[in-house]
This record gives C-alpha cells, sequence and structure tokens, in this order.
C-alpha cells in the first residue's frame, strides 16, 4: 500500500516538474510576439535592458508572463504583449524559452 | 507682465540646471565588490532547484549569464515596488545604486 501511494506520489512530483507547455507551438507564437526584443530563441535580446529567456525556468516564465497579464508585474510594454495570451500560449512560450540553450546558468 | 514671464522662466532655467547638477552618474558595476554582498541572494537563489514557497511555488530565476541592465531594472524595480514578490522587495529596500550595480555586474560576468 505505501509503496503504492508513493509510487504515485513520485510520478505526481515528475509530472510538476515537466514542462507542460508545447514548445513546438511556443516557437511559432514567440517568433511572432516575442523575437523582436528578446531573439527568436530567447538567447540575444535586441536592447540590454531585455532579459534572456532562453534556459530560464519553465515555472518562472509562467509566472512571470502571468503576472504581466493579470497586471501584477507592472509593465506597460509586457501587460501589451501579455495580455492577450491564453494561458496554454503561455504555457507554450515557457516551455520553448525554457528548453532553449543560452548563457544563462545557475550561479551561486 | 513680460517681466515676470522673464522671472518665471529664469526660475525654471535655474531649477532645471540645479537638478542636471545633483544628478550623479550611475555608478560603475564591481564584480570582485558583489562579493561581499552577495550573502543574501545565496539563501534562495544560490541553491540550485531552490524553490520560493510563498506567495507562490515557482523555480527562483537562474541570474548567471543575465543580462546585467535588466538585472539592475529588476532590483530597482523591487526596491521601489514596482515589483512585488515580499523577500525581494525587503532584500532590495537595503541596497544602494552601487550594491545593484556591483550585484548586477557579478552575476552578468558569470563569476561561478
Amino acid at each position: 500500500m505505501s509503496r503504492v501511494l508513493f509510487a504515485a506520489a513520485m510520478l505526481v512530483l515528475a509530472a510538476g516538474v515537466q514542462a507542460r507547455g508545447s514548445a513546438e507551438a511556443g516557437k511559432a507564437k514567440a517568433a511572432q510576439v516575442c523575437a523582436a526584443c528578446h531573439g527568436a530563441d530567447g538567447a540575444k535580446p535586441t536592447a540590454p535592458e531585455n532579459p534572456i529567456l532562453a534556459g530560464q525556468y519553465y515555472d518562472y516564465l509562467v509566472k512571470a508572463l502571468s503576472d504581466y497579464k493579470s497586471g501584477k508585474r507592472a509593465n506597460a510594454l509586457m501587460k501589451g504583449f501579455a495580455e492577450p495570451l491564453s494561458k496554454k500560449e503561455i504555457e507554450d512560450l515557457a516551455a520553448w524559452f525554457a528548453s532553449q540553450k543560452s548563457n544563462l546558468h545557475f550561479q551561486r | 507682465m513680460a517681466q515676470r514671464i522673464r522671472l518665471i522662466a529664469a526660475a525654471a532655467a535655474l531649477a532645471a540646471a540645479c537638478g542636471a547638477g545633483a544628478q550623479q552618474p550611475a555608478p560603475v558595476g564591481d564584480p570582485q565588490e558583489a562579493h561581499k554582498k552577495i550573502a543574501m541572494c545565496e539563501g534562495c537563489h544560490g541553491i540550485p532547484g531552490y524553490r520560493t514557497a510563498y506567495p507562490d511555488v515557482y523555480h527562483v530565476p537562474k541570474l548567471g549569464g543575465q543580462q546585467a541592465a535588466y538585472l539592475i531594472a529588476a532590483l530597482n524595480a523591487y526596491r521601489s515596488g514596482q515589483r512585488s514578490h515580499p523577500s525581494m522587495r525587503g532584500i532590495a529596500a537595503s541596497l544602494s545604486d552601487k550594491d545593484i550595480a556591483d550585484l548586477a555586474a557579478y552575476y552578468a560576468g558569470g563569476h561561478k
């Protein structure tokens, strides 16, 4: 019994870690909406104050876009882009950028 | 009337000149200086895969290799209250412009 519960808990944990969005769908959306400022793969932003998105954590990207959409993170420019996005589109974009390579890395 | 307008214009010019004079140049970040200041960042950003538990659960962002100007803008936004994460607001409130520039230089420079 406890082993079944443990296995179930591990599955839930694994699902939580895994990106839920579709990186392929995100790639197409990113090309239309994000690429002009963050670069197509999010690795080479076109201005120094625009963040690198490639390789960032999936759930952080979902959180950032959701907060821009809701206005919790106040940024007039990003609100304009995030507001029309559905939850699914946000997850797709996050999956795309999280799966791309850049210099972004964990640093102590 | 004309004299009064001239007086107002002179006052405005003086105020503008004082404003310009009082403006400090943006401090230049020094990654070495940041070594004394990263203790407060490490508790969350220095733990691989660390997640915030409040107010929501998600990974704290990777900072290494991020653009310095973005990191400065983010810390300024936390300090001014424009960005609302409670712990980040508390930490940013204690930082000077120089601290922020040093920390941004440290993380952007990719110092391991």
